[in-house]
């Protein structure tokens, strides 16, 4: 299906989903920011794509408020690389974001009619 | 390759990062970036573009605005979901906001508070009383398991008698329910000796009275056993007041000697202050000490009996074991106990008494007293939101929740209601001083009467609950609305037409109504007291004093000597200024089974004569103002020699020789051993009523004390010209001129003491009046502000019609009209009402019915009036509006 909406709301659904998408990709192991970066646009596959200006500032936001944690890891036969981390606080914030985000979808379908989208 | 580094410094310069971090940023986006090169390189384009995708990634301003938003400290923000800091916020601007409201309008907030107040103060006094009298636990051990045994007698007529000491003791021996039974009957001491004589209220009681109520004393110990048997040395307990009054509160009292009665008793002990039983006047207890031949006697019904259940007994499994024993006890006496049962009730329902009902009864009205409150500054927030409509309008419009608005009005009204409950305290506190004057001494714990933490909890309880109903209907009824139609210039408001109108109209409907039922409730207990009042007593209720002389007995043990002190008395108060005439009697009343000459004596069981005995001097008749209906009165000449006579009451003749003359006919109060056991009747008279106006004259005999005084007499009575309490002094002096030791006490006029015995129905009476005379005012206003502000709204089409030409009366009669019209189905509604709830109050009616249609038609006629009145008035106003300033207004 073409994605086709208008910039405004583009840009809005990103920043409102960019945190939760984030943390989701960290839950699970560790990553550096250019492999989440690349998950993002794989697995939206190219509907959603951060660039450096937005997702590394919004890294270190994130790692400010103690939900993520950044430490460079140095790999054999490799440049050392910044890997994130999810913290105890962050799955809370993770957990409650899931549940505001489904109620939302949920609530928008219900609205929008797309029941079984 | 570029170097991505410095590629990316570039473009970081001039935030002024840390050195060592902003070496940090550099090298992870810089890797990024690389990253992305390499990738766009081996998907084969060429340098140039590759780097050029490349360095999009760090898209120039953006980047540099938000690494430095990053960087700014993290502001502790609530996790979502969890949301608690919000609710406190917002209820602290709910508050300010709510606060800012009633101070801009303080004739608004003045109107509702005063109201409110009003409500929630009735409610609180009346509910202190309900707390003390009613829900407060009795001040002894375990006071639930605390029961009092009667007997059954409900063939003679008494479902609660009074037991005999021998019934009681076999009771007391054979239940297996009780931990321990005790009796106790009253007796009066006169105290003399030191000071002044004093005559006090005691009781003569068990040992084990204490024990069972699990009381210590304040000094001292309580009796022993050893002390409750007849011949032991007389002991005696003093109540604290007691203690403190007379005896300066002497820590070295026990073991001192009290003349009581003229006998030596020795002080054991002082109760605590706080330590009442049964009655608060109570001020010296003695063992009860049943001598052998009170111990044997199954007809003189006088004991009260106390007993405490064993832990884990029921009290229905105590009244099953204690009728086996009273049946067991009819076959073992059959001519004593033929017919007597035994009933086990509860203490607490003896201390609350007949209050129990009025006090429901009150409680109820001081509810719907609350409900008109509330329907009135409902209909205060109604005008006010429908003048509010525009703030609610924009608050909407710039993104304000429904819910978020509804919690707003509701924390107004809250407020309102808790400045009300605040200033309802002091009304409820101000209200207890009067009560606790009006409240009968006879109820238990009266004095006791307080706001404590229970009362605060009720009353905070009460005052947010009357916040959010009275709050909650204007709330939904204010953010229910066209919120476009309302934000243009002119817009109709929507509480103004439709929904809000319809909601005033029924609330003013509720408020009729339900001051119809308070209105009538108080007009049938007036109406009643009307009657009370004016019911005949039998005798001449003014200009009469009386006064308790009771002699004590060792010292006046020969008949001889207790009639000469009595005609000594009466000779000396009858020649005393403003005294017409003085007698004796003794007026306690116990009731004597009689035999009838020539009819055979009842079978066991069969219903005996009973009646009324009354001892007295020969005045008695004239003093009182006792009308004679046949034959003579008692005479000087009726003495021990002279043969027996008696004077009976018309009710005892109709009773007992309804188509004959009584007079001429003999009765004898005990078994005939000797022809002068004999008394023939010389006279009849008027009936009295004695025990209360409520009750119908009993059957009656007169003794003369100088014939016969098993009673002697206890009462002085004084007929006088002159006001009857200014001769009370001289009157005293006389007595203690014959012996200096006796005490006087109880000196009261007639009037006071009738006054006394319709305490109670004053009591309720004059409750409930005020409380409908505040729903009275209360329905007025809210009428009146109701029909204000509906002519208010009408002025424009008022103006168009006068300038039609309509006349004065014809727009009297549209204001008028429609307020009679709500006002007219309220009291329908009321009618109906009234008269499925006035039966509850049949018990405290007295010569009238619950649904007396005199006194339903002239309340709802008073209403009709003053609802009239109140929609009279504005109306009146709109007819001298202007015509062209009423059209101008809009």
């Amino acid at each position: 299906m073409p994605y086709k909406t208008s910039s405004v709301l583009d840009r809005e659904l990103k920043k409102g989903s960019a945190e939760l998408l984030i943390l989701s990709l960290v839950e699970d192991q560790p990553r550096h920011g250019y492999d989440i970066g690349n998950l993002i646009e794989r697995r939206s596959q190219g509907n959603l794509k951060f660039n450096v200006a937005s997702l590394y500032p919004l890294l270190y936001r994130l790692e400010r408020r103690g939900w993520i944690q950044g430490r460079w890891v140095e790999k054999a036969g490799q440049r050392r690389r910044r890997y994130y981390r999810l913290t105890a606080e962050g799955k809370k914030v993770l957990a409650a974001q899931r549940n505001s985000w489904r109620e939302f979808v949920e609530a928008i379908n219900r609205i929008t009619g797309i029941e079984h989208a | 390759m570029p170097d991505w580094k410095d590629e990316v410094r570039k473009r970081l310069s001039g935030l002024n990062l840390a050195p060592a971090h902003e070496a940090e940023i550099v090298e992870e986006l810089a890797q990024h970036v690389e990253d992305v090169y390499e990738r766009s390189i081996k998907t084969g384009a060429p340098a140039p573009e590759a780097k050029r995708i490349a360095l999009l990634e760090l898209d120039d301003d953006k980047l540099r605005k938000e690494i430095q938003r990053s960087q700014k400290p993290f502001r502790e923000q609530p996790v979502p979901g969890s949301g608690r800091s919000n609710v406190l916020a917002d209820l602290l601007h709910d508050l300010r906001y709510a606060a800012r409201t009633q101070v801009k309008n303080p004739a608004f907030t003045i109107v509702a508070v005063i109201a409110l107040a009003l409500g929630i103060g009735a409610n609180t006094a009346i509910f202190s009383v309900v707390n003390t009298v009613l829900l407060r636990p009795l001040p002894y051990k375990d006071p639930d398991r605390l029961v009092l045994v009667w007997e059954d007698n409900t063939k003679q007529g008494y479902p609660r008698d009074t037991p005999t000491a021998a019934n009681f003791i076999d009771w007391r021996d054979q239940n297996q329910v009780f931990e321990g039974m005790a009796a106790f009957t009253p007796d009066n001491f006169n105290l003399t000796g030191i000071g002044d004589p004093e005559r006090l209220q005691g009781r003569r009681i068990s040992a084990s009275v204490f024990q069972l109520l699990g009381v210590d004393p304040q000094i001292g110990r309580v009796f022993t056993d050893a002390e409750d048997q007849p011949g032991a040395q007389r002991v005696v307990l003093l109540s604290y007041g007691l203690w403190q009054r007379r005896f300066g509160g002497d820590p070295t009292i026990v073991g001192k000697a009290l003349s009581l009665n003229g006998r030596s008793y020795t002080v054991v002990g002082v109760m605590p202050a706080s330590f009442q039983f049964p009655s608060s006047a109570d001020q010296v207890w003695v063992p009860i000490a049943f001598t052998p031949e009170e111990a044997a006697d199954r007809t003189t019904h006088y004991l009260k009996v106390l007993a405490r259940l064993k832990p884990g007994v029921t009290l229905s499994q105590a009244q099953t074991d204690m009728s086996t024993i009273a049946t067991r006890l009819q076959q073992q006496y059959p001519q004593s106990n033929t017919d007597v049962g035994a009933v086990v009730t509860p203490l607490q329902e003896y201390f609350v008494g007949d209050i129990k009902p009025a006090l429901l009864i009150l409680l109820g009205a001081v509810a719907l007293v609350l409900l008109i409150a509330c329907a009135n500054v409902a209909n205060l927030l109604l005008a006010r939101a429908a003048v509010r409509q525009k703030e609610i309008a924009v608050r909407v419009a710039l993104g304000a929740r429904r819910w978020r608005l509804i919690r707003q009005f509701l924390t107004e009204s809250v407020m309102l209601s808790m400045m009300g409950g605040v200033v309802g305290l002091v009304i409820a506190y101000g209200g207890l001083i009067l009560l606790r004057s009006f409240i009968p001494e006879n109820i238990s714990q009266a004095r006791q009467i307080s706001i404590d933490f229970k009362v605060l909890g009720f009353t905070l309880f009460v005052s947010v609950a009357t916040g959010v109903i009275f709050g909650l209907a204007p709330a939904i009824q204010a953010v229910r609305f066209n919120q476009s139609e309302t934000l243009k210039e002119g817009g109709r408001d929507a509480a103004t037409g439709g929904s809000g109108k319809r909601l005033r109209s029924l609330l003013v409907m509720v408020e009729v109504a339900i001051s119809l039922v308070l209105l009538i409730g108080a007009g049938l207990l007036i109406n009643s007291f009307l009657r009370l009042r004016n019911v005949d007593p039998g005798f001449r209720v003014d200009h009469l004093l009386t006064m308790k002389i009771v002699l004590p007995m060792p010292k006046y043990e020969e008949a001889e000597r207790r009639s000469a002190f009595y005609q000594e008395l009466v000779q000396r108060v009858e020649v005393l200024a403003g005294v017409r005439s003085a007698a004796v009697t003794y007026s306690e009343g116990s009731s004597i089974v009689i035999r009838i000459e020539g009819r055979p004596e009842p079978a066991p069981g069969e219903q005996q004569p009973i009646v009324v005995t009354t001892i007295i001097s020969p005045e008695y008749f004239d003093t009182m103002g006792i009308p004679l209906l046949k034959g003579r009165q008692l005479t000087e000449q009726d003495t021990r020699t002279g043969p027996n006579v008696v004077v009976i009451s018309e009710t005892m003749a109709r009773r007992y020789w309804p188509n004959e003359d009584a007079v001429g006919k003999r009765i004898a109060l005990g078994p005939i051993k000797t022809p002068r056991d004999w008394f023939q009747v010389v006279g009849v008279v008027k009936d009295i009523r004695q025990y209360g106006l409520t009750i119908d004259p009993e059957p009656r005999m007169y003794f003369s004390h100088k014939q016969t005084d098993f009673f002697p007499p206890q009462d002085l009575l004084v007929r006088t010209d002159v006001d009857p309490a200014s001769v009370a002094s001289t009157v005293r002096n006389a007595v203690w001129a014959i012996d200096k030791d006796q005490p006087v006490s109880n000196i009261e006029t007639m009037e006071e003491v009738l006054t006394d015995s319709i305490a109670r129905q004053r009591f309720s009476m004059l409750l409930l009046a005020i409380f409908a005379a505040v729903a009275l005012v209360l329905a007025a206003v809210g009428i009146y502000g109701v029909m204000s502000y509906s002519v208010a709204q009408r002025t424009h089409e008022i103006g168009i019609r006068m300038a039609l030409g309509a006349q004065t009366g014809a727009v009297l009669k549209l204001a008028v009209g429609y307020g009679m019209k709500l006002v007219l189905t309220g009291i329908v509604v009321g009618l109906v009402a009234a008269f499925a709830l006035t039966r509850v109050m049949s018990t405290l009616l007295f010569g009238i019915t619950a649904t007396d249609p005199t006194t339903f038609t002239l309340i709802s006629l008073l209403l009709v009036l003053v609802a009239a009145l109140a929609s009279y008035i504005p109306a009146r106003r709109a007819t001298k509006v202007d015509p062209i300033i009423a059209l101008r207004c809009e």
